[in-house]
């Protein structure tokens, strides 16, 4: 009696205290995502509030049936939830995010590749980006409100963590308004996809028309360069020359030019005033000052000089 | 120039409306922070720069010392029930780089945002000028002598004011519609020139660009699409499209000997329509084929106002250009995994630029006595608008494989196949062969083939890192012949031979929990092939970076980080002087560098429960050097001279430096609320010479004839610029 007694207190209190935690959960209110009881009966605020920011983002708006649960993005990690009386430490999670994830990349990438393969992400596993093995979770963060990615004035943060040569050149006198905030490098760059140079457009010229629509013509005089790709005069990420310039003129133009007459000249300072073009080269704009509408001119001035691009 | 005193009403103005806005927010404060409930901020304060920055504010509308208002705002309201937002946002609501932009949307359902943002380009220069007239069509230039007109000094610089609005729709589960229109209008002046010799000019900017784009996104487990169209248009709002420009006191006519009038021609409106279909399709759980579908037409055909001016245009040449440019843009790929250790790629892209505008004539001068399609070389007569068509074909390879303890290794191959043909009639072919239309030789076809190695590891805790390996080839047909013998002898950068080879290593390392530092290493050599008949362009080209970053966590409240980066370009130029103003005719060889060195440390940390403090230090120098020599090839002098004056090369070397210093400290005044004080010290100096002669004076624009020179104009940039900003906000956060 007084042993079935002892293991009626015993099974009951097993009972009691085993009841599964499923019961539990399921009397448990969910804390920020729908079904997330299961995982904040630990992961609460005491334990690290940060992991439910997620509750303040578009994550975390559950009035939308598309936005996921925990285990949506984690697994259902069975063994996680219920720690397996062989494991002398509680198993992880079956999918994780942090830069020391064991979980492979492309499985990672499949948790949010479920819902957001679409759009501007359809051609992300052709992208330079994938194939070198990077995670969402390399650049997003998930569990916050400010994603530093996506958001204009952070996000050089996250590129230049790589990518250190356009963190030099972005710091150079010429440069497009990245530092000041006023763009990103994705107003020009879709990371996600496969264009070259994961550019947000088809081609180079195609996306700096986007801003700079007045040099895509045609003009009555082309500028052949002009119509084929800007990179070849300009390096967008910054430069020490005027105008994003990758070179300083006379040598930028006489890369490509090596005329008789003055379009040949040694570079030099003149000693004064002169309205030589042989003199003026290299100083103030160099060959600009004179050849002014570089990009195309719509002149029809019946003047051999015209296709020069001076008017 | 744009400091609190112009700013000040309409700051008052959003900042009441905005508190208005938060005052329900505000009074729910007492409960406790809701992790499910979106955070709002409200920043307000003010900051003062003791003197201009004309170089480090070109952009960031604080370029004049003085007074701003500093006034950003975030707020989101999200109806947990409906899940519908609420947002509005601001930034530098108090600068001239003002942002807001507010959204409605249902997530899921339904949406519309639209934004406002100001971006300022103010150029760092001052001018002294005579010019008249500037950001007009009509512009007059200082004349000589009696004709002088008042000087005074001028600022130049842009504004683009930029809306966007956009709308969404989720039509059925998995497919939305989205919509999205841009308006920009630019205006202001840019510096320009007058074409004639070195004589200043302003382009006046007033133009109006707009965007277009709706498509239908469907994304479902298997097959995701995204079609519709997309257009841009450009107006320039600059009437007649082109800048009279003319000297005050010189010839009044635009035809005639002895012009100083000048028509100088301005951007006309363009467009552009796309349509666009992309998709992929998961065919298996490791198999995706993707493909892509453009198609765009982008059209110039407005009057040539310069056709109106009587006797400046060949006559009967066309009143428009009729310009047309059809591109075509064909992608497929196929990415898979066949085994766990194996992903592989395919990528096959046909980008097709066709210009159709037609070819014209619109200059034939016989002034020389030369008449068009004559046997005579080396001196254009006549000159034909010259459409440019690209067709280009790549295919790209690229497998990758998973090697044991987290090591991939990489190999890749690129083709690419570029048709360059331009359309030459037989007028445009001089009975020689050459292309009397064209100063650069061309290349009807240029291929290059890349191939890329890389090993890398991942996943380790301590030790993370790649080294890649890229060489690539270019080379192509025969280079047509231009009208001049001496233009044949060069190399284009753009299409010459050349072999490149790329290494690049970078490593990230945490030998403790609290430490970790990332190396990288990249160094890219060009090599341009050069022949005995064609000597001249880049001969050799180098890129080199090494950068080291670390960061430190001293403890749980303290954190330190620091970089330091070196950059390096290098070209070896070559080229032919001509004999040119009494100058022998001379080989020039030009060794290029550009410089870069860059070092930065910063730390931030807890001082108490309620004070954050940090420091940055940021330090950039920026070297480039012109060494050129010649090696004269007959008699004269090593540089031309004209009317007494000559020039001094090579050209001195350019150093920029800039030294940043921030220290920022923030004090919670409430468990919601926070005092930041920012303190910048901030110093850029140079000793750029763009625009000073050889002595050291500053550079002038100069017109005529000496002694009789016009214009004048002089451009000055200060050497130093140097400083500090104070600033105060309070910012205050609910939910």
């Amino acid at each position: 009696m007084t042993n079935r007694l002892v293991a009626g207190i015993l099974c009951a209190g097993w009972m009691a205290a085993a009841v599964p935690l499923y019961a539990q959960d399921a009397a448990r209110k969910d804390l920020v995502l729908r079904g997330d009881a299961q995982c904040t009966r630990c992961h609460d605020a005491e334990d690290n509030p940060a992991v439910l920011a997620i509750g303040k983002t578009r994550h975390g708006t559950t009035a939308d049936g598309r936005t996921p649960s925990c285990v949506n993005c984690h697994g259902a990690s069975e063994t996680h939830i219920n720690k397996p009386a062989d494991a002398k430490e509680r198993p992880g999670p079956e999918r994780t995010f942090s830069k020391k994830s064991t979980t492979p990349v492309a499985a990672r990438n499949q948790a949010c590749l479920t819902c957001h393969q679409g759009g501007n992400r359809i051609h992300w596993q052709s992208s330079t980006h994938a194939s070198r093995d990077l995670a969402c979770s390399s650049c997003h963060q998930i569990h916050t409100a400010h994603d530093k990615a996506r958001n204009k004035q952070t996000q050089t943060e996250v590129c230049f963590q790589c990518h250190k040569e356009q963190r030099a050149q972005v710091n150079r006198p010429s440069h497009h308004p990245v530092m000041e905030g006023k763009m990103s490098c994705s107003s020009c760059h879709n990371v996600h996809g496969d264009n070259p140079k994961q550019l947000v457009r088809a081609s180079v010229n195609e996306t700096c028309f986007s801003c700079h629509t007045e040099k895509r013509g045609p003009f009555v005089h082309n500028h052949q360069p002009v119509q084929e790709d800007c990179s070849i005069c300009h390096n967008p990420h910054g430069t020490t020359a005027a105008n994003l310039l990758k070179s300083r003129p006379p040598f930028l133009c006489q890369q490509c030019h090596s005329h008789t007459s003055h379009p040949s000249q040694a570079s030099g300072l003149p000693t004064g005033r002169t309205t030589s073009n042989s003199l003026s080269g290299s100083v103030a704009r160099g060959c600009l000052n004179c050849h002014t509408n570089i990009h195309g001119s719509n002149s029809t001035q019946n003047s051999a000089t015209v296709g020069r691009f001076r008017r | 120039m744009h400091n609190l005193g112009n700013t000040a009403f309409r700051l008052t103005t959003i900042c009441a409306s905005v508190m208005a806005a938060c005052g329900l927010a505000m009074a729910q404060e007492d409960a406790a922070e809701n992790p499910a409930v979106p955070e709002s901020s409200v920043s307000i304060g003010l900051g003062n720069w003791s003197q201009d920055r004309r170089q480090q504010g070109i952009f960031d509308g604080m370029r004049d010392s003085g007074v701003y208002g500093l006034f950003d705002l975030d707020i989101a309201k999200r109806n947990a029930a409906t899940g519908t937002w609420l947002t509005l946002s601001g930034r530098n609501l108090g600068l001239d780089t003002r942002e807001l932009r507010a959204e409605w949307l249902r997530q899921g359902n339904i949406g519309a945002f639209i934004e406002y943002g100001r971006t300022p380009r103010d150029n760092p220069y001052t001018f002294n000028t005579g010019l008249q007239g500037i950001g007009s069509n009509t512009l007059v230039v200082s004349g000589a002598g009696a004709n002088a007109l008042p000087f005074s000094q001028i600022e130049l610089g842009t504004r683009r004011d930029l809306t966007h609005v956009g709308f969404y729709k989720n039509l059925v589960p998995g497919l939305d519609f989205r919509l999205s229109f841009k308006n920009e209008e630019k205006d202001g002046t840019r510096q320009w020139g007058r074409g004639g010799s070195t004589e200043f000019a302003v382009e006046p900017i007033d133009s109006t660009t707009r965007h277009l784009e709706a498509k239908l996104e469907f994304s479902g487990e298997r097959l995701q699409l995204s079609g519709g169209y997309y257009g841009n248009w450009y107006n320039n709002n600059i009437a007649p499209g082109y800048v009279d420009t003319r000297v005050n006191g010189g010839n009044q006519a635009f035809t005639g000997a002895g012009v100083t009038r000048y028509a100088l021609s301005l951007p006309l409106d363009n467009e552009a329509h796309q349509v666009f279909l992309n998709g992929g399709y998961n065919f298996t759980h490791t198999t995706r084929g993707t493909f892509k579908l453009q198609y765009t037409q982008a059209t110039q055909n407005e009057h040539l106002p310069t056709q109106d001016i009587p006797g400046l245009s060949l006559a009967g040449s066309p009143q428009s250009l009729n310009g047309e440019i059809n591109t075509t843009l064909v992608q497929l790929g196929l990415t898979a995994r066949p085994t766990s250790q194996l992903s592989v790629l395919a990528n096959l892209r046909y980008h097709d630029m066709r210009d159709k505008t037609p070819q014209a004539r619109f200059v034939k001068t016989t002034s020389t006595g030369h008449v068009c399609d004559s046997t005579v070389v080396n001196n254009i007569v006549c000159v034909d608008n010259t459409p440019l068509s690209f067709k280009t074909t790549d295919i790209k390879l690229e497998g990758t494989y998973r090697l044991p303890l987290g090591y991939s290794a990489v190999a890749g191959a690129d083709f690419r196949r570029q048709d360059r043909t331009v359309p030459m009639g037989a007028a445009s072919t001089l009975p020689n062969g050459a292309d009397d239309q064209r100063y650069v030789p061309f290349r009807a076809k240029v291929e290059e083939d890349t191939y890329r190695m890389q090993l890398r590891r991942a996943m380790s805790e301590t030790v993370n890192g790649a080294i890649a390996f890229l060489h690539s080839r270019r080379d192509g047909s025969a280079y047509n012949r231009t009208n001049e013998a001496e233009s044949d002898e060069i190399n284009p950068i753009h299409i010459s031979d050349r072999q490149r080879n790329k290494w690049r290593l970078s490593l990230d390392w945490t030998p403790v929990e609290p430490l970790s530092i990332q190396f990288n290493v990249e160094d890219a050599r060009d090599r341009y092939t050069v022949s005995a008949a064609r000597p001249y362009g880049l001969r050799d080209g180098s890129a080199v970076l090494y950068s080291v970053d670390a960061s430190y966590a001293i403890n749980d409240n303290w954190q330190i980080n620091a970089w330091y980066a070196r950059d390096k370009t290098q070209a070896t130029q070559f080229g032919q002087r001509a004999t040119n103003g009494g100058a022998a005719a001379a080989e020039k060889d030009a060794r290029l560098e550009d410089t870069g060195d860059s070092f930065g440390i910063g730390t931030q940390g807890r001082v108490g429960g309620k004070t954050r403090i940090g420091a940055d230090f940021q330090w950039i120098r920026n070297t480039n050097r012109y060494p050129e020599s010649l090696t004269l090839a007959g008699a004269g002098s090593t540089f031309p001279v004209s009317a007494g004056q000559t020039v001094i090369g090579p050209l001195p070397d350019i150093e920029n430096k800039l030294t940043r210093l921030k220290f920022f400290a923030t004090y919670a005044a409430q468990k919601n609320a926070e005092l930041r004080f920012d303190f910048i010290h901030e110093r850029w100096t140079t000793n750029d010479w763009s625009w000073l002669f050889a002595d050291g004076t500053p550079y002038t624009y100069t017109g005529g004839t000496a002694p009789n020179f016009f214009d004048g104009t002089t451009v000055t940039q200060s050497p130093k610029q140097t400083s500090n900003f104070l600033g105060i906000r309070y910012i205050y956060r609910f939910q």
